[in-house]
């Protein structure tokens, strides 16, 4: 009933008034030559109202003028003659489809670049950076392809290890990864603090500017300042931002685990070999001669061949057969050196420390551990450095 | 004459279970509780006011009575009429 409302909402309806004394008879009338009335309301012993379609309506004129009624429309519904009134609304009309023209360039318009995740760059370098390639607030979000905006970030700022961008609303989201730069490369024109990159024990901390927050001998983690960028002064009551600058080394640990079994497994083939032949028909196989592989440890190996051999054409026939080789390999248990697996794993577990060492550490302390358990040899190698572990971070683009 | 040809289209839809007012072209009335009544197969409406409504069939005039009768719809084959029905009356 809903769908029949709806559809003579959009063909367009009238309600009609009827006056006359033989209304009945213009009822079956109009019933007779197929015209679809409806909702018929009797309002007195000589009018009617009731509903026609517009189509309807023009043929009910004539069947009136024969039963003698008189007739009138009362109002006229549907969409038909709504566009029909809005043609003569002009500014009315203008004035809605302005309005829709510009919610929508609105909304698909970069209100707001944020950038996340920025520690040692300052955001406002890089948004003028962007600024120079034509990305700005007041963009068209049709006209920004991600892809290329990561492309030249990347390019441009060449420790950046990650950039992801993205678009949520009328917002461009950044959102960067940088590699630690040498404190030197940070701009000194942007306040900063110095904050620990790694965890560590304090050895040595020589601010020379800005205010040392850690004492000798206490234990930070990643991310704690370590000099103050900001100044208070007691006399004017107010803050001062200074870039600060200094060294901090720090006793720090790195340490790498490797695990060796102890027992190695060898693979040999014994030459014994079970075939099953099928066929397969794009990626859907049969496989014929069904029955169980005789041994216990094998190596499947799929040798497919097409029916008709059109290579030469570059077409890949889709039907092909196959033959599934099982190839039986017998398991041998070898027993390792003990010894010698505790060097090799020394070595290469210093080997991948070596590897996370920056430049400037200096070694401490070596310590190797061996435990074994359970056939499973572990080795811990731990050294100690003494490093420099501050870092320079902008102030007002940490995260909080 | 007629009705016997009458009696032999009621005999043959009772045979082979065809429906009857097909077959015999009579009029069929639904009813919706008191609020809706449709019925098909009519011959034209003889009167219609709030209180009334009177309308032809092959087997009679059907009189309806009650209160706030309108026609919702009116085809040449079927006629649904809502408001509060007290009263069916079949006059032939």
């Amino acid at each position: 009933m809903l769908a029949i409302k709806i559809w003579n909402y959009f063909k367009g309806y009238v309600i009609i008034r009827v006056e006359g004394l033989t209304l009945e008879r213009l009822l079956n009338l109009a019933a007779t030559y197929d015209i679809f009335l409806w909702d018929v309301k009797r309002l007195s012993s000589m009018v009617l109202e009731m509903k026609s379609t517009t189509k309807g309506f023009k043929e009910f004129k004539n069947i009136v003028k024969k039963v003698g009624c008189r007739i009138e429309i009362k109002e006229k519904v549907g969409f038909p003659f709504l566009v029909w009134k809005l043609k003569e609304r002009k500014a009315l009309l203008s004035g809605l489809l302005l309005f829709l023209i510009l919610t929508f360039l609105l909304s698909s318009t970069i209100w707001k670049i944020d950038i996340q995740g920025n520690q040692q760059t300052p955001k406002e370098e890089i948004i003028s950076f962007l600024k120079e390639n034509n990305i700005s607030v007041g963009n068209l979000k049709l006209r920004m392809d991600k892809e290329s905006i990561k492309d030249i970030l990347v390019e441009h700022y060449d420790y950046f290890s990650f950039v992801s961008v993205s678009i949520k609303g009328t917002k461009l989201i950044i959102e960067v990864k940088e590699q630690d730069l040498p404190p030197e490369k940070v701009d000194k024109s942007y306040p900063c603090h110095i904050v620990a990159k790694k965890k560590g024990v304090i050895v040595k901390i020589v601010p020379k500017n800005g205010k040392a927050v850690v004492e000798k001998g206490q234990i930070v983690s990643e991310g704690d300042t370590l000099i103050r960028g900001i100044l208070n002064d007691e006399s004017v009551d107010e803050q001062i931002l200074v870039h600060a600058e200094g060294e901090v080394l720090a006793l720090t640990r790195y340490s790498f685990v490797i695990r060796v079994p102890l027992i190695k497994t060898e693979e040999k083939y014994t030459g014994k070999i079970f075939i099953q032949k099928g066929i397969i028909i794009k990626d859907k196989g049969i496989k014929f001669l069904k029955g169980d592989i005789p041994f216990e440890n094998y190596k499947e190996f799929i040798i497919e061949k097409p029916i008709i051999n059109l290579g030469k054409y570059n077409i890949d026939f889709p039907i092909k057969t196959v033959s599934y080789e099982y190839r039986e390999v017998e398991l041998r248990e070898v027993k390792q050196n003990i010894d010698f697996l505790k060097k090799t794993a020394q070595i290469e577990a210093t080997k991948e420390i070596n590897s996370q060492l920056p430049l400037n550490a200096k070694i401490q302390s070596k310590n190797t551990r061996h435990q074994i358990d359970e056939n499973i040899l572990t080795t811990q190698v731990i050294i100690e450095t003494i490093e420099d572990i501050g870092r320079k971070q902008i102030i007002g683009n940490e995260e909080d | 004459m007629k009705e016997r040809i009458e009696s032999v289209k009621q005999n043959i839809s009772e045979a082979f279970e065809l429906p009857t007012d097909i077959i015999m072209d009579l009029p069929k009335l639904t009813l919706v509780g008191n609020i809706e009544v449709s019925l098909f197969n009519h011959k034209g409406i003889i009167e219609y006011t709030v209180e009334t409504i009177r309308i032809n069939t092959k087997c009679g005039i059907f009189k309806i009575t009650g209160e706030k009768l309108e026609i919702k719809t009116i085809l040449s084959e079927e006629i649904i009429i809502v408001g509060l029905i007290k009263n069916i009356e079949i006059i032939s």
